[in-house]
């Protein structure tokens, strides 16, 4: 049982969002716990695949936190993978955040992303046209993607592959009217293969936050290079904290700099290239990921972090 | 006339002594025997009687009366004909009555007359000397087994006539020859050299045979997992006199030991398929059979392809990893049976076995589902946790860099066991994976930084008191093979490498780009 309060809206309601009102197709009547999304706050629904790459993952939490530096509310289905990732950034970066979901607000769907869902709750939203207590369903989830595309001003689409549960909603988008905006992948990938055929038909390239803030008109200018040269930065500032720091030992520096930022590496490929003992670079690594030099995106490889 | 003679019941592991009464009167013919015992038991009458008529011995035309006490324990089994025989015989003055005195005979009959090897002859002479017999009467096919034990003296015998010829003359058939139990340890054929890559893995196996840590290794098929779990024998800490009684006394009950050397040398590596029952790995059956788990007892239980056992068979697990026993009640009683078994097991983190890699094809509830096929209770029960990546063909093929051999492991996996032969000499138990939690601070003393370490990890990584006790064990593990009495801040770091993940299900998945 959800300890939190349960609001309950219909279209003749003052606070019915006005996003929704003149679309048709749209529910009844909406629950939700916290608030709704401020109407005249710009908002960009941020969406992708449930399994997504480590690339999926930092693009979303990326985006998700310059938005929120930008005043910029976030929309997603709380899901796991690149919506759950993308609306903890946004509430880590102190923006807000809405779910719509394909169960009862009070029903936190997927249960492991319980974190998620108090955080929403007091510092954003839960949404869902569902009576509560409603259990999550198939159909329900295809059905509340009009709602996340009908609140937002711009849909992202993070990662996808070529059949995925995104292109419902980048559907309701379009018949909505709304401007879709996909990260391009590369070449050959398939989890990013529905992004790039996006682009393909005409969506907006999303290189950069700023060019999809640009749209909202919440940034004037901005170039192409200027992320790449930002991350450049940020890794070369990591470099010099490294160096600086007294608690790492040399051994452990030259393992870390062994890592990528770029791809996740197993311990035995970088103990091989280094020549060092198997049972070394293990202990290194997880001094490493406690103090903030390296992470562990899927167990068992590591890489460089970048912030 | 009345005679005597005894024999033995084995109740799971343990052996009760056994009256055998014979008591021949006149009156009608009959064969009658009683004191709760199986229809094997009863089948005895016929081979008797047919052996006896080919053995040349004559059955007198009389009432015939067997009893077998106490009469309140189930009797089953074959080995009951020769006792049975014997103590019929000295009923009617075929043998002299005070022959049988201090007597245990086990042994089943043949039509022809000749005795048949039987299973469980090593714990029944191991209980016949504590019970102070002096001389147990075995078939001649376990005399090797029944020899093994010191102090008693035991007669194997070959068919019926050598048993009567023993007990009328004491003409021995063959000297029971006790065997030597030492010999080399037999070299596997599967070395770890063949092995290659897999350098986490490696270490982690190191760690948990050095420790007796359960381990679960997780990747794609083809990376090496089975291989590896496969050359776990050869590096195996050697056995304790006593582990090996204990071993060998399971294998004797269970019909497994190697008739000519009755007594184990190697620690057992069980490898069930993932069809086995709940009751097979167990143990089970009307009057309880040593499972799996038991016949793993001191050695390795290797469960390949992890998610793919039964659910019921899996959590059957539970209670005998906690408690390295298993108790079974059924209608004929409560049975324990020793399990202190080092758990390895093996799996993919898909049903695909692709996963993380992008060419997964499963979804993200096909990966959480089959990683859920085995509960938090029991993946909390698993110190070692290592995924083991695909090999690089640059390791597939490099000749020049030879992987560590067997030989090369086991020396060190020695030197760790004698570090913990030596802690442990006060106390029951023989590894650091077997300190019970209020033991642990006792055993597993850290450093200024260690301590802190383990402090601000336990939040980092959301352990749990059970994890953080197993944490610690692991890291006295690797303390001792770095030859170190404290545990410092790098063991305890390497330890929380090993930790058991939250699987996709539990947490968000990410894949590998290609």
């Amino acid at each position: 049982m959800s300890q939190y309060v349960m609001h309950h809206i219909t279209p003749e309601s003052p606070l019915w969002p006005e996003r929704m009102a003149p679309l048709p197709g749209m529910p009844r009547e909406l629950y939700y716990i916290g608030s709704l999304p401020e109407e005249h706050t710009p908002t960009i629904g941020i969406i992708g695949s449930r399994l997504c790459s480590s690339y999926g993952h930092r693009t979303a939490e990326e985006f998700a936190r310059a938005f929120a530096s930008r005043g910029v509310q976030t929309i997603s289905g709380m899901a796991v993978g690149i919506d759950g990732y993308a609306q903890e950034a946004t509430l880590q970066a102190g923006g807000k955040s809405f779910a719509v979901l394909g169960s009862g607000a009070d029903v936190c769907y997927p249960p492991g992303n319980g974190r998620l869902y108090d955080e929403l709750c007091l510092r954003g939203g839960v949404i869902s046209e569902l009576k509560p207590g409603t259990p999550p369903r198939g159909p329900n989830f295809a059905s509340r993607n009009r709602i996340i595309s009908a609140l937002s001003d711009i849909l992202l689409v993070v990662e996808a592959k070529m059949k995925s549960g995104t292109n419902i909603t980048v559907e309701f988008a379009l018949s909505q009217g709304k401007t879709v905006y996909a990260v391009p992948g590369r070449v050959g990938d398939h989890l990013s293969d529905g992004c790039n055929y996006l682009i393909s038909q005409g969506a907006g390239i999303a290189f950069s936050p700023e060019a999809v803030l640009s749209e909202l008109g919440l940034v004037s200018s901005f170039s192409f290079g200027r992320e790449t040269k930002a991350a450049e930065a940020g890794r070369r500032k990591k470099d010099r904290d490294l160096a600086a720091d007294q608690a790492i030992s040399p051994e452990e520096r030259d393992i870390c700099r062994g890592l990528s930022f770029e791809d996740p590496l197993p311990p035995d490929a970088l103990a091989r290239s280094l020549s060092l003992p198997v049972s070394r670079v293990l202990a290194a690594l997880t001094d490493l990921v406690l103090r903030g030099y390296a992470e562990e995106p899927v167990r068992g490889l590591y890489i460089r972090k970048r912030r | 006339m009345y005679s005597l003679i005894h024999s033995a019941v084995i109740r799971g592991l343990e052996v009760l002594p056994v009256n055998v009464e014979t008591d021949v009167t006149d009156g009608l013919p009959q064969f009658i025997i009683v004191g709760y015992v199986s229809a094997q038991v009863r089948e005895a009458e016929d081979r008797i009687r047919t052996a006896f008529r080919n053995s040349g011995i004559t059955l007198p035309v009389k009432r015939v009366t067997i009893n077998m006490s106490p009469a309140d324990i189930p009797k089953s089994g074959s080995f009951y004909d020769l006792p049975i025989a014997l103590s019929l015989l000295a009923s009617t003055g075929q043998i002299p009555g005070n022959a049988l005195d201090q007597v245990m005979a086990v042994g089943e009959l043949s039509l022809n007359g000749s005795v048949n090897s039987v299973n469980g002859i090593l714990p029944i002479t191991a209980a016949a000397l504590s019970a102070g017999f002096r001389t147990v009467i075995v078939p001649a096919g376990n005399l090797a087994e029944a020899g093994s034990v010191r102090g008693i003296s035991a007669v194997g015998v070959s068919d019926l006539q050598e048993a009567v010829a023993y007990l009328r003359h004491g003409t021995l058939p063959l000297s029971a020859d006790p065997v030597s139990g030492s010999e080399d340890k037999s070299s596997a054929a599967e070395d770890f050299a063949d092995l290659r890559g897999q350098e986490s893995a490696r270490r982690a196996a190191e760690i948990a045979v050095c420790g007796f840590h359960n381990l679960l290794l997780a990747g794609p098929p083809g990376s090496g997992k089975t291989m590896l779990a496969r050359r776990v024998p050869g590096i195996l800490p050697s056995l304790s006199e006593q582990e090996s009684l204990e071993i060998s006394t399971i294998y004797s009950i269970a019909g497994l030991l190697d008739p000519l050397h009755p007594l184990m040398t190697d620690r057992p590596f069980r490898s069930p398929h993932h069809t086995i029952s709940p009751q097979a790995l167990a143990g089970g059956g009307r009057i309880p059979r040593p499972g799996e788990i038991t016949l793993a007892h001191r050695g390795v239980l290797f469960l390949d392809e992890f998610p793919e056992f039964g659910r019921r068979a899996l959590e059957i697990l539970r209670q005998p990893l906690e408690d390295r026993e298993i108790t079974i009640s059924r209608a004929a009683g409560r049975f324990r049976f020793p399990a202190n078994f080092l758990l390895l097991a093996a799996m993919n983190r898909c049903p695909c076995g692709m996963f993380p890699d992008s060419r997964c094809s499963c979804s993200a509830r096909d990966i959480a589902a089959y990683s859920a096929k085995i509960s938090k209770p029991l993946m909390d029960r698993i110190d070692l946790y290592i995924e083991c990546p695909p090999v690089s063909y640059q390791d597939l093929l490099s000749d020049g860099k030879k992987s560590e051999t067997s030989a090369e492991i086991r020396a060190r996996v020695e030197t760790v066991r004698s570090i913990q032969e030596k802690r442990f000499l006060d106390t029951p138990f023989h590894f650091n994976s077997e300190i019970p939690a209020g033991s642990i601070r006792e055993f597993c003393v850290l450093d200024t930084e260690a301590e802190a370490r383990l402090a601000g990890c336990y939040e980092h990584f959301r352990l749990s008191a059970r994890s953080c006790h197993r944490l610690l064990k692991t890291a006295r593990t690797i303390a001792d093979m770095d030859g170190s009495e404290i545990i410092r801040r790098s063991h305890i770091d390497e330890a929380l490498i090993y930790r058991i993940p939250d699987l996709p299900g539990r947490g968000p998945g990410i894949l590998l780009k290609a």
